[in-house]
C-alpha cells in the first residue's frame, strides 16, 4: 500500500506525549478509587443510613379521643365525622385531557374555581388561593401519592355525591376526618373546655408520644385539658417502606395498634345544668334589661351534692361557643374571646378570685362558738353604726373609726342564731373583732384565718378543672409583706363580713356551706364519676372522698395571741369543731330563710322543702369598676351572692349564686338559688316516678 | 490479506468493549425496573438493537481501510454544519435544549457524529502538518475547523459537546507536539475564557456550576438532589454492594436519571466498590488498548486516530463519574457503553471500530 512510503511505515508521534496522556488518565482514576474508597467504606454507615431514612415513614395513627358522657349517659363531648375532598395525583388518568374533564365536573359540583393563583403561591391545605387545576399540579410535583385536601368539611349529601362519582374519578376521594362536638354548647363550655392545636412549648413531647402536630389536638381548657392524658389515646405506629412517590410499599415493622382514649362519665346532670345556665343568663339579661345597661357582666352557678362532693352543675357566664373552635380556633373569635373584660373563657365558678362578702360570716359563726368568744343565746346589742378605735399597734391608742350595719336602722339586739339570720354586720363586727367590755376578746384574725383554711377557703379543692384559684385569706404577716403596712384593728372588724383583703372562688364558698350543710364533712368536690374505656368497661368507679371531718380531724390552730396585732404565733396544739357548733349554724342558716335575708324569697316554702342559706353582697372595687368611676366612699359597686342547701334536716343539693357586679344578695342571688333547688327537686320528683310508676 | 487483518483485529479490546455493554444492559434493566414509564418505552430493548447495529458498526468500520475516511469525513463536516443550523433552528426540544433530531425511526443527535468527525478531519489535519513548525499559525489553522462546528453547538446550547470538541483538539494539538511554553499560555488562556465565559452562560448552566464550587446545603430537595441522591446510592452501597436488583435508591426511585447520566452510581450501589473499581478497571484497559493501537499504527493519521478515540472515551468517562462522586460539575455526558443512549453508544462503537481498522492493519504491510 502506498503508506508503506512514509516515515519507515511508523507513527511520528513522540512516545512520551502518549504516555503522558496515559498516566494522566490512570491518576484521574486513582483519585476517583481514592474518593470512592471514602464514599463506599469510611462514609458508608453514614449514607446508609440516609438511604434508609430515604425509604423509611413512619406513620403515626390517630387514636379516637375519649368522648364524654353526664351521670345519666347524655353526651356531653363527641367525636363527628368532617368530609374533606381529596386529591392524589398519582391516582389521576395518565390522560391530562381526562385529568380536565374531571376538574371541570368537579368544579361545576363543588363551586371551586377550576383555575385561580399562580404555581408559586403556597399549596394551603383547604385554602382558596389556588384553583384545582394549579392545586393538583402543584401536588403532582410534591407529593403524587400524598392526597391534597381540595375543600374541607363539606356538607354530608356533597360527600356522598363525589364519593358515588369517585369511580369515575380516580384520584379523586372524600376523607374522612374526626372533629370534635359538643352537643351541649355553650351551656357547657366553661367545664367542659374545647381543644386546639399542639402548643409549641409541649410540641417535642407529644411528637414523642407519637402525636402529630397539625393533626391531632390537645385540650385547652375544662376537663378537655385538665383529663387530655386520658382522653387523648396512645397512637399507633406504622414503620413503612415508600418509594420516591410516597406510596408505601410494605412494612418494615409490625405495626402497633392505637389505643382510644379513655371515655369519661361526668357528675354533672345536664337537665339541672341546662336550668342553671338558662336561669343565670336569663335572670341576668332581666335584671340588665330592667336597669337599662349591662351592668351584671358575669356570672356563675354552681350545685353539689354536699354528701358526696359531686358537683350536679357548674355554670359560668358569660359563656363561649366551643363548637366553632371544632375544627381549628378562628383567630377573630378568639381574640375577641381573649379580649373580653369578663374572661368568658375563665370558669369564674372555679377559676375567678372575687370579694366574699356577708357569706364569710358562717366562718365566723363558726369559730366564735367553738373558741367561745359569744354563747349561742347570748345577746349582743346591734345598732346601726359602732365607733371602735383602729390601732396598727399593741397599745397604741388609736384613732376612732365608724363601721356601719347594712341595715342603718339596726337590729337592735341579736342573738347568735339571728345575727346569722339577718347577716348583721354589727353582731360580726363585735365577735369578730370584739367591742369593749359587752365582747371583751373576738375572735381575731388569726383565728379567722385557721376557720376559713378549715372551711376550704385559701387552699386548692383539687376540682377537675385546669386554673383553679385558691383565693385569699389574709393575716398579719401577708400585710406587712405585700401591702407594708401593719394589719390594724379596722382589718380585723371588715374581714369578720367577708371584706376587705379576702377573696375566694365560689365553689370555695359553696364548699364552706357545704360542710355545714354535710355536719362538717368536708367531700371533695369532683365533676368525674367514672372512667370507661372504649369497650365500655368501667375502669375508675366513683368513691366519694373525704377532705376532712372538722368535728374529728383537729384541724384548728390554737394561737398565743388570737386576737393580737402582729405576726400569728400559733401554738402548735390543733382542735377539732365541736358537733353542736355546726348544728348552730346550720339554724343561723335556717333562720335566714325562715326570718332573715331570704325570708322573702322562700316566702309560704315555694320548693315544698325545708331550705337553709346565707346572702352576701360583697363590695368591690377592681380595674372596670375602678375606670368607670364607680368606686365611690361609702357607695362602692357590690356582687351578689347566695348560698343554699335543702332539705334541711338531710341535705342533698348545695347550691350558690354568684353575680357580678349584682348589688345585692338576697334580691339578685335569692331567686336565682331557689329556682334551682325547685328545678333540683322537680327533676328528682320526675326520676322517681319512673322508678315507680 | 484479508484474513491478515483478521490476525491483528484486537480480540481484547472488542471483548472489553463486549463485557462492557452486557453488563450496562442489566444494570440499565435494574434501574428502570418499577419505574412503568420506562419500562414502556423498552429501552432495554431499543440498548440492544443498538448494541447489534453497534458490533455491525464496528465489523464494517474495521474491515475498512481508516485512510478513506479522510475522504468521508470532509463531506460529513459540510453535512454536519448544514445539520446543525438546521437543528438550532427547527430541531426537537428536548429538556429545554435543541439537540434532537428525528430521522424517520432513529432519533439522531448531529453533536454525537460530530465528535468522530472532527477527530477525522482533526487527525488529518496534523498527520499532513506534521513536518511543519509547531507555532500561532499551526495552532490557529487546527482551531478554525474545530470553532466551526463547536459555535453551533454552542447555540443548541450543548455546553457538554462542545467542551468534548475543544478537548478533542487539544489533546490532539499536545500529542501533536504542542510546545511546553505555548502549553503554559493555553492553560493561561483557558482560566481566563472560563471567568469572561461564565456570564454568557444560560442560568441553568451557571446554576449548575455554583452547586458543584458551593453546595447549599438547604437546596438538597431541588438544586442539589440529584447530585445528593447519587452521593447517598453510592455509599449505600459499601465494598460488596447491595446486590444486583437490590439496592433501594435505585429500585425505589430515589436515585434520578439512574439509566443514563447516574447508572454509574446505580453499579457503586448493588455492586459495591469492588464493582465501581471493576468498571473503572475496563474502561481503563480500554483507553490502554487505544493508546497501544495508536502507538502500533503504521501511520501518524492512523495513530492520531487512535488516540481522538481514547481521548473521547477517557473523557466522557472522567466528566461522567466525576459528576456521579461530585468531584465534577453535572453535565449530561454518559458513561461509555454503559449509559442507555443509542446516539452514544454507536458513536464510541464507531470509534473502536476505527482503532481495529487501523490496529489490524499495522503489520498487515510486512507481509504485502
Amino acid at each position: 500500500m502506498s503508506g508503506a512510503a512514509q516515515a519507515g511505515g511508523r507513527t511520528s508521534l513522540e512516545g512520551w506525549r502518549l504516555l503522558s496522556f496515559l498516566i494522566a488518565i490512570g491518576l484521574v482514576f486513582f483519585i476517583f478509587i481514592v474518593r470512592l474508597f471514602y464514599l463506599q467504606v469510611l462514609e458508608h454507615s453514614n449514607w446508609l443510613r440516609q438511604a434508609d431514612d430515604n425509604r423509611t415513614q413512619v406513620i403515626s395513627l390517630a387514636p379516637p379521643r375519649g368522648v364524654m358522657y353526664d351521670r345519666n349517659g347524655v353526651l356531653l363531648a363527641s367525636n363527628t365525622a368532617s368530609y374533606n375532598i381529596i386529591a392524589t395525583p398519582a391516582f389521576l388518568p395518565a390522560d391530562s385531557g381526562e385529568i380536565e374533564q374531571i376538574i371541570f365536573e368537579l368544579a361545576n359540583m363543588t363551586g371551586l374555581p377550576v383555575t385561580r393563583g399562580s404555581l408559586d403561591e403556597p399549596l394551603i391545605p383547604c385554602g382558596t388561593n389556588l384553583g384545582l387545576r394549579e392545586m393538583i399540579a402543584i401536588q403532582t410535583s410534591f407529593a403524587p401519592y400524598n392526597p391534597v385536601q381540595l375543600q374541607c368539611n363539606v356538607s354530608r349529601e356533597m360527600a356522598l355525591a363525589i364519593k358515588e362519582k369517585s369511580i369515575d374519578w380516580p384520584g379523586i376521594d372524600v376523607q374522612v376526618e374526626p372533629v370534635r362536638e359538643y352537643p351541649t354548647g355553650e351551656m357547657t363550655a366553661a367545664v367542659i373546655g374545647y381543644l386546639g392545636p399542639i402548643p409549641a412549648a409541649i410540641e417535642p413531647q407529644m411528637r414523642a408520644l407519637g402525636f402529630v402536630p397539625n393533626r391531632d389536638k390537645v385540650g385547652y381548657g375544662g376537663l378537655e385539658l385538665y383529663f387530655d392524658e386520658i382522653l387523648r389515646g396512645v397512637p399507633g405506629r406504622r414503620v413503612v417502606e415508600t418509594d420516591v412517590g410516597g406510596q408505601i410499599l410494605r412494612d418494615l415493622e409490625a405495626p402497633i395498634e392505637t389505643q382510644p382514649g379513655q371515655n369519661l362519665v361526668l357528675t354533672i346532670d345536664m337537665r339541672l345544668q341546662q336550668a342553671a345556665y338558662q336561669i343565670l343568663k336569663r335572670d341576668i339579661e332581666l335584671w340588665n334589661d330592667f336597669i337599662g345597661e349591662t351592668t351584671m357582666t358575669s356570672g356563675a352557678v354552681i350545685a353539689m351534692d354536699p354528701r358526696t362532693g359531686e358537683i350536679l352543675a357548674m355554670v359560668s357566664w358569660p359563656s363561649f361557643e366551643n363548637n366553632r373552635m371544632a375544627r381549628f380556633i378562628p383567630a377573630y373569635y378568639y381574640e375577641q374571646l381573649v379580649a373580653d373584660a369578663t374572661n368568658p373563657l375563665v370558669n369564674h365558678a372555679v377559676g375567678a378570685e372575687i370579694p366574699v362578702g356577708s357569706v364569710f360570716k358562717l366562718v365566723t359563726s363558726v369559730g366564735i362558738l367553738n373558741e367561745g368568744v359569744v354563747g349561742v343565746g347570748q345577746v349582743v346589742q346591734t345598732p346601726g353604726l359602732i365607733t371602735v378605735s383602729e390601732r396598727f399597734f399593741e397599745g397604741e391608742v388609736g384613732r376612732s373609726r365608724e363601721f356601719v350595719d347594712w341595715n342603718r336602722e339596726g337590729f337592735g339586739q341579736l342573738n347568735f342564731i339571728g345575727g346569722i339570720a339577718q347577716s348583721s354586720n354589727v353582731y360580726f363586727y363585735k365577735v369578730g373583732g370584739g367591742f369593749q367590755d359587752e365582747i371583751p376578746e373576738g375572735l381575731g384574725i388569726c383565728r379567722l384565718g385557721t376557720y376559713a383554711r378549715a372551711l376550704g377557703y385559701g387552699e386548692l379543692l383539687g376540682i377537675e378543672q385546669p386554673y383553679e384559684t385558691d383565693g385569699l385569706i389574709p393575716d398579719p404577716t401577708w400585710k406587712r409583706r405585700t401591702q407594708g403596712e401593719n394589719w390594724s384593728t379596722g382589718d380585723t372588724y371588715i374581714t369578720s363580713v367577708g371584706q376587705g383583703f379576702v377573696l375566694a372562688s365560689p365553689l370555695q364558698i359553696l364548699m364552706s356551706a357545704a360542710v355545714i350543710a354535710n355536719d362538717g364533712v368536708m367531700m371533695k368536690p369532683t365533676l368525674l364519676r367514672e372512667v370507661v374505656d372504649g369497650n365500655g368497661n368501667v375502669i375508675q368507679t366513683f368513691q366519694p372522698t373525704v377532705i376532712r371531718d372538722l368535728t374529728r380531724d383537729a384541724v384548728i390552730e390554737k394561737y398565743e395571741n388570737p386576737s393580737g396585732i402582729g405576726a400569728c404565733r400559733p401554738t402548735g396544739e390543733k382542735v377539732t369543731v365541736e358537733p353542736w357548733v355546726i348544728e348552730a349554724v346550720q339554724q343561723g342558716m335556717r333562720g335566714a330563710v325562715q326570718f332573715g335575708t331570704l325570708q322573702q324569697e322562700f316566702d309560704n316554702n315555694p320548693i315544698g322543702v325545708a331550705v337553709a342559706g346565707k346572702t352576701g353582697t360583697a363590695e368591690y372595687c377592681d380595674e372596670t369598676a375602678f375606670s368607670k368611676n364607680l368606686c365611690q366612699y361609702g357607695n362602692w359597686p357590690s356582687h351578689a351572692w347566695t348560698l343554699a342547701y335543702a332539705p334541711y334536716d338531710d341535705p342533698e343539693i348545695a347550691v350558690i349564686a354568684f353575680v357580678y357586679n349584682g348589688k345585692e344578695g338576697s334580691s339578685v342571688g335569692g331567686p336565682i338559688v331557689r329556682q334551682m333547688l325547685a328545678a333540683y327537686f322537680g327533676i328528682k320528683e320526675v326520676d322517681n316516678e319512673q322508678i315507680t310508676p | 490479506m484479508r484474513t491478515a487483518i483478521w490476525r491483528h483485529f484486537d480480540f481484547w479490546l472488542l471483548g472489553a468493549v463486549a463485557v462492557l455493554i452486557t453488563f450496562g444492559l442489566a444494570m440499565i434493566s435494574s434501574s428502570i425496573a418499577g419505574n412503568p414509564q420506562l419500562l414502556e418505552l423498552d429501552i432495554v430493548g431499543r440498548q440492544i438493537t443498538y448494541a447489534l447495529m453497534g458490533f455491525v458498526v464496528i465489523l464494517v468500520s474495521a474491515s475498512l481501510d481508516y485512510r478513506l475516511w479522510v475522504a468521508v469525513s470532509r463531506v460529513l463536516y459540510v453535512l454536519l454544519l448544514i445539520l446543525l443550523l438546521f437543528v438550532v433552528a427547527v430541531g426537537e426540544t428536548s429538556f429545554g435544549a435543541q439537540r434532537w433530531l428525528n430521522i424517520g425511526l432513529v432519533v439522531l443527535q448531529p453533536s454525537e457524529l460530530a465528535k468522530i468527525t472532527m477527530i477525522i478531519i482533526l487527525a488529518d489535519f496534523f498527520a499532513r502538518n506534521r513536518e511543519g513548525a509547531k507555532d500561532f499559525k499551526w495552532i490557529f489553522r487546527s482551531v478554525l475547523s474545530t470553532l466551526g462546528l463547536v459555535v453551533l453547538i454552542l447555540a443548541q446550547p450543548n455546553l457538554s459537546t462542545s467542551i468534548v470538541l475543544m478537548t478533542v483538539w487539544f489533546a490532539l494539538l499536545w500529542v501533536s507536539g504542542l510546545e511546553l511554553k505555548h502549553l503554559a499560555l493555553f492553560i493561561f488562556g483557558a482560566l481566563l475564557i472560563a471567568a469572561i465565559g461564565f456570564p454568557f452562560l444560560e442560568p441553568y448552566q451557571q446554576q449548575r456550576i455554583i452547586n458543584f464550587v458551593a453546595p447549599n446545603p438547604e437546596a438538597a430537595l431541588d438544586a442539589n438532589y440529584n447530585v445528593t441522591q447519587s452521593l447517598i446510592t453510592i455509599g449505600s452501597g459499601g465494598v460488596l454492594g447491595q446486590g444486583y436488583g437490590q439496592s433501594t435508591q435505585v429500585q425505589l426511585r430515589f436515585l434520578k436519571v439512574r439509566h443514563n447520566d447516574f447508572i454509574f452510581s446505580a453499579i457503586a450501589a448493588e455492586f459495591g466498590l469492588i464493582g465501581a473499581v471493576a468498571v473503572l478497571g475496563v474502561l481503563f484497559f480500554i483507553i490502554w488498548r487505544c493508546i497501544r493501537a495508536a502507538q502500533l499504527s503504521q501511520d501518524t493519521f492512523g495513530s492520531l486516530l487512535c488516540y481522538g478515540v481514547a481521548v473521547i472515551i477517557a473523557l466522557h468517562t472522567i466528566v461522567n463519574v466525576g459528576m456521579n462522586i461530585q468531584l465534577l460539575p453535572v453535565t449530561g455526558l454518559p458513561l461509555p457503553f454503559i449509559s442507555a443512549g443509542g446516539s452514544s453508544l454507536l458513536t464510541f462503537m464507531f470509534g473502536i471500530g476505527l482503532v481495529e481498522s487501523v490496529v489490524a492493519r499495522h503489520r498487515a504491510l510486512n507481509f504485502s
